[in-house]
């Protein structure tokens, strides 16, 4: 018997498989440039997960995550061409630098709710964007800066590298899954009951006990976190940084890619990113104005369908559940005499 | 071309175009509880049919009269297809207008191109004043700004549309239960704001570069003139424009300008956390 | 004479010119049901609202059980034992029942834990599942509590104080919007809770209000009018013409005092 719960089980497997097995799937179905725009899309779904943590779960839409991000990609950028830091710890830096500044400016920021709040996220992104750009010497300012490429590790005689498409896809596949998974447990943990609950009815959630204001910031450091992991595994991917994945429009996209994607779900952010990255690919090479398919397909979706793809087919298994929740109660009430 | 008095004046003039521009933001804003992302572009838009205007008909003056009309019908029209349909799901309306941002942008680069281009001053020449030539063309420019702004002011007052709208930004449910037919006024809203912000277009394309991007700078400036000048505060926000790109323009005649920047956005941080009506409220009424 | 389980020292509540509160001195004993009437407009909740921290007092204290909790905030309030009803009732609409009362139970804890899986959590299923059955709520476990009657929605609430073990109650207008079914459910379940925990409930139903109270206090204009039991109160002519009202109203005061 088919059940919701099954059909998600099986999807999943499924997904699983295919992704594990892309490098050698893709170039022999396709080309081999396409291993690596699953990988870009593995590290955006990443980034637009953290918009969905914030927006999803606790109903706070920040406008804002390319600080994060940006931070993330700089840790990196910059610890390895001006610290000459090796890869592990330019990997940390990044991620730190992501998780400090979003406890800094969540604490400023997580005062705030609707549309302040969505203000106050773009306009901290924007003075460090603004100040990444003034401070050209140190961070290429939008034109970025490129840097060579540490190797990941070395264990005996095999050198991991970023160089290697194969390495730098499983790589990138293993931290974004153990970030999803880690999403994952968080939305069914306590805490994430805690989220859900902040989200649905601020005030009741405060009468009840629940420190509104500070699991609020715990959602915005982990959301940061996400961005800044993100941010750093670009760098490292495309050996480049610039101020310019600072800018709102990089956050605005995000925001376009988890609500299309489906807010409130855990694969959303995925499917929303992968939706666009894909159509990005496909339609620019023959018409240069994607964008426009971005911004009607951004309308079109908060009109109708404001729960997004991954929404929707929830809808549509939970419909599917009930009907055969029913055919089953309806045949045993037929066989009873 | 850093010389101080040149650069404050610049910056009064310009202060007064985004007056015109973030005031339309404002009533978006205050009466459809709406974060407009794409409010820039209403203002390049501006700058581009003005461009348009003059290459159809060879007559700068005619966008004066012309755009601000074809910017309050796309208003309008967006509103009816675009912000109403969403007026329940209010948090995504923010989403809404990015897209729409991007949209407008592309259609200006299929239609316009990417190449930025100028428009000469249609009143050339220089006028000598406080020790230095200033162009003629941005004293009338700043004419212009004042006399549409007091005319904003004037229709907001005194005609019953204004009055209308003034009704429905202070006390929505007050204002339908005493009659004012909300919907109506929602897309006047919409048109009029996105009109100003053409306006500002016109008046502002002989003295910037017309191309798809110039939304995107001017959107920042906006928020935090509106912010800055208070939410619902229409003078406060006029001023606070006008004060913030004065002190800009002093700023960068020794400073970066994005040291400039980077300070009238922190500025703004703090006035949303501190003093979240904004500076201006009790000094305007 | 032992501790008030709640008192006020001169408590106030401006909203710009309006006085909502006005040094309001109350005193509520352990032990005895009490209720707060009073016409619309006597500050009867924003005097809750001051007491469960969602309203800051402009004067004058708040104490429970002889601890100063002016000041604090509605979580703090709350961590101490003391739960509301909303006058509006208030849950949480796209989560299940169960759902509601499993993050009400599970609010109480300092600590929210972010990995451990919230279904592994025995003990906190386990008194859902108690209140779920004491509320008459069982069936509807899985709806939506956005979904539920407002006569359920209400039940729901009440369940919602009751499941963090609450030491203090504040019920406001719990039977408004009710059917006479669905208030003598409510009735019987706030009489059974008053023999275990301490209430303060605001009411405009008389009939439930001289059912159940031991002790009344009639607000008016952000202060105390009167304050006593039912009979002293039903007596009392001052209410009876700031409240009570017209004289057609005394007999049906009189047949639920004889009733």
């Amino acid at each position: 018997m088919m059940t919701p719960h099954v059909i998600a089980r099986v999807m999943l497997i499924a997904f699983g498989v295919f992704l594990v097995s892309v490098p050698w799937l893709i170039p022999a179905l396709l080309n081999p440039f396409w291993v690596s725009v699953v990988a870009e899309i593995m590290i955006w779904s990443l980034f637009a997960a953290s918009v969905n943590l914030l927006f999803g779960y606790v109903g706070l839409l920040s406008f804002g995550q390319a600080l994060y991000f940006g931070f993330g990609m700089y840790g990196v950028a910059i610890g390895v061409a001006t610290l000459g830091l090796s890869f592990w710890p330019a990997f940390g830096l990044g991620i730190v630098a992501a998780v400090v500044i979003a406890l800094v400016s969540g604490i400023l920021a997580v005062r705030l709710t609707w549309h302040y709040f969505a203000i106050i996220t773009v306009v901290f992104s924007l003075i460090f964007y603004f100040f990444a750009v003034s401070v050209k010497p140190l961070t290429g300012g939008d034109d970025g800066i490129n840097f060579a490429l540490p190797p990941t590790f070395s264990i005996g005689g095999y050198t991991g590298s970023f160089g290697d498409a194969s390495f730098q896809y499983f790589f990138i596949l293993a931290t974004v899954a153990l970030c999803f998974f880690l999403m994952h447990r968080v939305i069914q943990s306590p805490l994430g009951k805690a989220f859900v609950a902040i989200r649905d009815n601020d005030v009741r959630a405060a009468l009840i006990g629940l420190n509104v204001y500070q699991i609020r910031l715990i959602a915005f450091v982990m959301a940061g976190f996400l961005a800044g992991v993100s941010g750093a595994l670009f760098a490292f991917f495309g050996r480049y940084a610039s101020a310019s994945y600072m800018f709102y429009h990089v956050s605005g996209e995000a925001v376009v890619w988890a609500i299309v994607g489906g807010a409130g779900t855990l694969f959303g952010p995925i499917v929303g990113t992968t939706l666009f990255i894909v159509i990005r690919e496909l339609v620019s090479t023959h018409w240069e104005h994607h964008a426009l398919i971005v911004g009607a397909m951004a309308i079109l979706v908060v009109i109708l369908a404001p729960k997004g793809l991954v929404g929707l087919w929830n809808e549509w298994l939970l419909r599917r559940g009930a009907r055969t929740a029913g055919a089953a109660v309806k045949t045993k009430l037929q066989t009873e005499p | 071309m850093d010389i101080l008095p040149i650069l404050a004046l610049n910056g009064l003039i310009w202060g007064l175009i985004i007056a015109l521009i973030a005031l339309g933001l404002s009533i978006i804003f205050g009466l459809l509880d709406i974060i407009n992302l794409a409010h820039g572009d209403f203002f390049m838009v501006g700058t581009v049919l003005a461009w348009f205007t003059l290459a159809l008909t060879g007559n700068f003056w005619a966008a004066f009269l012309i755009v601000p009309l074809i910017g309050f019908l796309l208003g309008a029209l967006i509103q009816r297809t675009v912000i109403q349909p969403i007026r329940n799901v209010a948090a995504l309306t923010i989403v809404a207008t990015f897209g729409l941002s991007l949209i407008l942008q592309e259609v200006v680069r299929m239609t316009f191109g990417t190449t930025p281009r100028r428009i000469l001053p249609p009143i050339p020449g220089t006028f000598p004043m406080f020790g230095i030539n200033y162009d003629i063309y941005r004293l009338f420019a700043a004419a212009v700004a004042i006399i549409a702004l007091a005319g904003f002011f004037a229709f907001l007052h005194r005609t019953k549309l204004g009055t209308w709208m003034r009704a429905v930004r202070h006390d929505r449910e007050t204002a339908i239960a005493m009659g004012v037919p909300a919907q109506r006024v929602y897309v006047l809203t919409f048109g009029v704001g996105f009109a100003l912000a053409a306006l500002g277009g016109v008046v502002a394309a002989p003295i910037t570069t017309v191309e798809f991007r110039t939304g995107v700078d001017i959107l920042p400036f906006c928020f935090m003139a509106v912010i800055i000048g208070g939410l619902g505060n229409l003078p406060g926000t006029a001023a606070a424009a006008v004060l913030l790109a004065f002190l800009e323009g002093i700023i960068q005649s020794f400073a970066d300008p994005t040291v400039a920047r980077i300070s009238s956005l922190v500025l703004m941080s703090a006035v949303l956390l501190v003093r979240p009506q904004g500076l201006f409220k009790g000094l305007t009424k | 004479m032992t501790e008030p389980v709640l008192r006020t020292e001169n408590l106030s509540k401006r909203f710009g010119g309006l006085t909502a509160v006005d040094r309001l001195n109350l005193s509520i004993p352990s032990g005895r049901l009490h209720a707060i009437i009073g016409p619309n407009g006597a500050g009867k909740t924003t005097l809750f609202n001051l007491v469960s921290g969602l309203l800051s007092a402009d004067g004058g204290h708040v104490f429970f059980r002889g601890r100063d909790i002016t000041g604090l905030k509605p979580h703090e309030v709350s961590r101490l034992g003391i739960k509301r009803t909303m006058q509006i009732k208030s849950v949480f609409a796209q989560l299940s029942v169960a759902e509601n009362l499993w993050v009400t139970r599970n609010a109480g804890k300092r600590f929210q834990h972010p990995l451990r899986a919230a279904a592994r959590d025995h003990e906190t299923r386990e008194r859902v599942e108690l209140v779920l059955e004491q509320s008459g709520l069982s069936a509807l476990a899985d709806r939506p509590a956005g979904t539920l009657s407002y006569g359920d929605v209400a039940l729901l609430e009440i369940g919602m104080a009751l499941i963090s073990d609450p030491e203090l109650l504040l019920l406001d207008e719990p039977t408004c919007g009710m059917s006479p079914a669905e208030t003598e459910r409510a009735v019987a379940r706030i009489k059974q809770l008053a023999r275990t925990v301490d209430i303060v409930i605001i009411e405009h139903d008389m009939s439930v209000v001289f059912e159940i109270a031991d002790d009344i206090t009639v607000m008016t204009q952000g202060g105390i009018l009167a304050s006593g039991r039912p009979d002293q109160i039903s007596g009392d002519e001052r209410v009876r013409e700031a409240y009570l009202g017209r004289p057609e109203d005394e007999d049906y005061v009189e047949d639920v005092i004889n009733a």
